[in-house]
C-alpha cells in the first residue's frame, strides 16, 4: 500500500511537471491517469499471483478494501508527425517492481500524400487483438475484469518491434468504410504460450509490466529433476530466447462507428528446444477474428474467438512434451443509459493436449460470466461492481491436491478516478 | 379633305405610338425580369426516388470561369467533436476557407487532393491564416491524428451554387435567356459523371424544375464519430 501511495504522489507530481510545461505547448502533451479503489471478495482457489491456481487476481487471503489499479498513459507529439507513448501500471503484489511500463513505442504517422496512409510504431506495444481495452491504459469502459482472450493477450504478449499499418477508405464506397492491413515484425513473445499451457486462461484485470516474473502453479514437471527443471518458478513472457523474429498479420474493416472486424495471424516463431536464463521457447501460434457491431437499441456486441496452439521440447511419438492447442471465444453485449452503462460477458475457453507427458496434463474446459455495471458521477468519477463467474475443469489441480472442477467467483466494488488533458 | 386625311394620319400615328409604348412595355418587363433573374429548383432523388441531402449544387454559364467576379466572402470549416463541419463545403474558386478548432484535442488537417493539396501545422482553437483553393475540384479533407475524420470542399467556377435540403431541393437563382450547365456531386453518388450535369435554357417562366433522378444505389453516408463506440484511437 505504501509503494502505491509513492506512486500516487508521482502521478501528482508528473502532473505539476505537466502544468509547469503546458504553458509553452498546450496540445503536445497527453497525460491520462487512474486509480481505482476497489473493495474486492473473491472466492476461489488460491490466486495464480500467488504461485498457485486460481483463476481469478484476487483470493481468500487478498480482498477486502485495495487499490486494485493505478496508471499513467502519456503521449508526446515530439513534432507533429511523430509521438511518443509510454503505459505504467502500478500493482501492490510481488510480481514485479510496484511501478514499471507496459507499452512504450514511437509512433510515425507520416502526413498521408494519396489515399494510403501509413503509420509506423517502433518500441513495445499491444498486438492489435482487444476489443475491450480500448480507453486510457489500456482500460475497458465496458467491465473491470477482462475477457478470457484479452486477459491472456494482458499476461503474455506484447509487441516487442515494429508495426507498419496502412489503411485507406475505398472511393467506390464513398467514405463511410475504411480498411487496413498491418504486419508486424517483433522480437521477444518467445515464452509466451508458458502460462497459457501450465496455467490456463484467466479472467482479470491485471496487465503484465515488462519485468515482471508471473508466478507458476508448483508444477511436477519444472521440480528439481524433472523434463523441465530448467525452468523458473515463472515466466517473463517479453524475452527473446532464441533470436529469431516473430511476426504478425491483420486486417481490419470499418464501417463507420457501426461495425468493426479485425483478423489476425501470429506467429512468435519461437523454437520449441530452445532454453535461457530459466525461461523455455515455446512456439505460439494463432488466429483471431474480432468484430464489434453497434445494435439497434443502442446496444453493442463485441464477439471475439482466438485459436492457436503452443508447443515446447522435443518431438516424442509425433508430438512436442508440450503439445497443446487452445481456443477461446466471448459475446458481450452493453448498452449506455445516461450515466449508467451495463455489460454481460460470456467467456468460452478451452486447451487440448496433444503430448502424453506424464504428470503434466494442461488441459481444461471451462466458461465465464461476467456482469458489470458503471456510473460516472463525472469525467473524473465513477462507481463500477462487477461480478464475475467462472467455472473450469482442469485435471491438473488434482496433482495439488484440489478438486479439478471448480466454480470461482469474485464481486468487485470500485472507485474509479480518472485525471487527464 | 385635308382635315379628314390629316385626322387619319393623326390615327395612324397615335395607333403606332401605343404600339410603341406596348412594345416598350414588353421590352422593359424583359429587361426587368431578366435583370432579376428567376429560381430555378433543382431535385435530387435516389434510385428509388427518395430525396437526397447534402447534394451540391452549382450551375456555369459555357466560358463562364473566364469573367467571374472574384469571391468576395471567405468560407469555414470547422472542426467539432472530431468531425468536419460541415462535411460538405461548397465554395468558388479562389474563396479562402478557415479551418477553425472548435475541439479540446489538437488536429492535424490535411489534403492529398491533387492540386488543391494542403497541410496545416497541428493545433487546437487558434486560427490559422485560411487556405485559399485556386483551382476546381473536390478536395477531401482528412486529419492526420483521427484517421475517421473526413470531409471535402467541393471548389466550383461559379458563383451560383448551394447544397440540397432534406427534401432533395435546392434552389438556384440564374439569369434568363441564358444556357446554364447545371451540376451535381457528392461523395455517396456513383453515377458517371455525364449523368451528374444537365444544360437547361432560362426561359423566364416561373417554376422552372431540374430534376436529378440517379441510376446506380448511393453509398452510404460518412457517420463520424456517431455511435457509442469509441474505437477510432486503437
Amino acid at each position: 500500500m505504501v509503494r502505491v501511495l509513492i506512486l500516487i504522489a508521482a502521478i501528482f507530481l508528473a502532473f505539476a511537471v505537466r502544468a509547469a510545461s503546458a504553458a509553452e505547448a498546450p496540445d503536445r502533451y497527453k497525460l491520462r491517469t487512474g486509480i481505482d479503489v476497489s473493495y474486492i471478495a473473491s472466492s476461489g482457489y488460491t490466486s495464480w499471483t500467488e504461485g498457485l491456481v486460481g483463476k481469478l487476481r484476487y483470493d481468500d487471503n487478498n480482498e477486502g478494501l485495495m487499490i486494485s489499479r493505478a496508471f499513467a498513459d502519456y503521449e508526446f507529439q515530439l513534432v507533429d508527425t511523430l509521438k511518443v507513448h509510454a503505459a505504467v501500471e502500478a500493482y501492490d503484489d510481488d510480481i514485479g517492481s510496484t511501478v514499471d511500463f507496459t507499452q512504450a513505442y514511437v509512433e510515425w504517422r507520416p502526413v498521408p500524400r494519396s489515399e494510403n496512409r501509413y503509420r509506423l510504431k517502433l518500441g513495445a506495444f499491444y498486438p492489435r487483438i482487444s476489443l475491450e481495452n480500448v480507453s486510457a491504459g489500456w482500460s475497458s469502459p465496458y467491465s473491470m475484469s477482462s475477457s478470457t482472450i484479452n486477459t491472456w493477450v494482458a499476461e503474455e504478449l506484447r509487441t516487442v518491434g515494429a508495426e507498419l499499418s496502412v489503411s485507406r477508405r475505398p472511393a467506390m464506397f464513398g467514405g463511410a468504410h475504411s480498411i487496413s492491413l498491418q504486419g508486424a515484425v517483433f522480437f521477444g513473445n518467445d515464452p509466451t504460450g508458458s502460462l497459457l499451457a501450465w496455467k490456463g486462461w484467466s479472467v482479470h484485470d491485471r496487465q503484465s509490466r515488462f519485468g515482471d516474473e508471473l508466478p507458476l502453479p508448483p508444477l511436477p514437471l519444472i521440480q528439481p529433476g524433472m523434463l523441465f527443471d530448467d525452468q523458473d518458478p515463472y515466466v517473463a513472457p517479453f524475452r527473446e530466447i532464441d533470436g529469431q523474429a516473430g511476426y504478425y498479420v491483420s486486417g481490419e474493416w470499418r464501417f463507420n462507428q457501426q461495425l468493426l472486424i479485425r483478423v489476425m495471424h501470429y506467429d512468435n516463431r519461437a523454437d520449441p528446444t530452445a532454453d535461457e536464463d530459466g525461461q523455455y521457447a515455446w512456439t505460439t501460434k494463432f488466429e483471431h477474428i474480432g468484430a464489434h457491431a453497434a445494435l439497434p437499441g443502442d446496444w453493442d456486441l463485441l464477439f471475439q474467438w482466438m485459436t492457436g496452439s503452443t508447443v515446447m521440447g522435443s518431438v516424442v511419438n509425433g508430438a512436442r512434451d508440450l503439445d497443446t492447442e487452445f481456443d477461446s471465444m466471448y459475446l458481450m453485449l452493453t448498452r449506455v443509459y445516461d450515466r449508467h452503462r451495463l455489460s454481460v460477458r460470456y467467456d468460452r475457453f478451452e486447451v487440448t493436449e496433444n503430448d502424453q507427458t506424464p504428470q503434466d496434463d494442461n488441459a481444461e474446459d471451462g466458461n465465464a460470466w461476467t456482469l458489470a455495471y458503471f456510473y460516472d458521477f463525472s469525467d473524473k468519477v465513477s462507481f463500477g461492481a462487477e461480478s464475475l463467474s467462472i467455472k473450469t475443469d482442469r485435471f491438473s489441480w488434482q496433482y495439488y491436491g484440489l478438486d479439478p472442477t471448480r466454480t470461482e467467483k469474485q464481486f468487485q466494488l470500485s472507485l474509479r478516478l480518472r485525471f487527464g488533458n | 379633305m385635308r382635315f379628314s386625311r390629316l385626322s387619319a394620319l393623326r390615327l395612324e400615328d397615335q395607333i403606332s405610338r401605343i404600339a410603341a409604348r406596348i412594345i416598350g412595355l414588353f421590352v422593359w418587363m424583359f429587361i426587368v425580369t431578366s435583370a432579376f433573374g428567376s429560381d430555378v429548383d433543382v431535385f435530387v432523388v435516389d434510385k428509388d426516388g427518395q430525396p437526397v441531402a447534402d447534394v451540391a449544387v452549382y450551375a456555369m454559364r459555357p466560358g463562364e470561369q473566364n469573367d467571374l467576379s472574384a469571391p468576395t466572402a471567405s468560407a469555414v470549416m470547422d472542426q467539432i467533436d472530431k468531425q468536419f463541419v460541415p462535411h460538405l463545403l461548397v465554395v468558388q474558386t479562389g474563396t479562402p476557407v478557415e479551418f477553425p478548432n472548435s475541439d479540446t484535442v489538437a488536429h492535424h488537417v490535411y489534403s492529398f487532393s491533387h492540386p488543391n493539396k494542403f497541410l496545416l501545422p497541428m493545433y487546437k482553437g487558434e486560427q490559422h491564416p485560411p487556405v485559399t483553393f485556386e483551382h476546381s475540384g473536390v478536395v477531401s479533407i482528412g486529419c492526420n491524428i483521427h484517421d475517421h475524420m473526413l470531409g471535402y470542399i467541393l471548389v466550383v467556377d461559379s458563383t451560383t451554387y448551394t447544397k440540397t435540403d432534406e427534401n432533395g431541393k435546392a434552389s438556384l437563382s440564374l439569369e434568363n435567356a441564358e444556357d446554364y450547365e447545371i451540376s451535381i456531386w457528392s461523395p455517396r453518388i456513383r453515377d458517371v459523371d455525364e449523368l451528374l450535369s444537365k444544360t437547361v435554357v432560362m426561359s423566364g417562366n416561373p417554376g422552372s424544375e431540374v430534376k436529378f433522378h440517379l441510376s446506380k444505389k448511393l453509398s452510404p453516408p460518412h457517420g463520424g464519430q456517431s455511435g457509442s463506440m469509441s474505437w477510432s484511437e486503437y
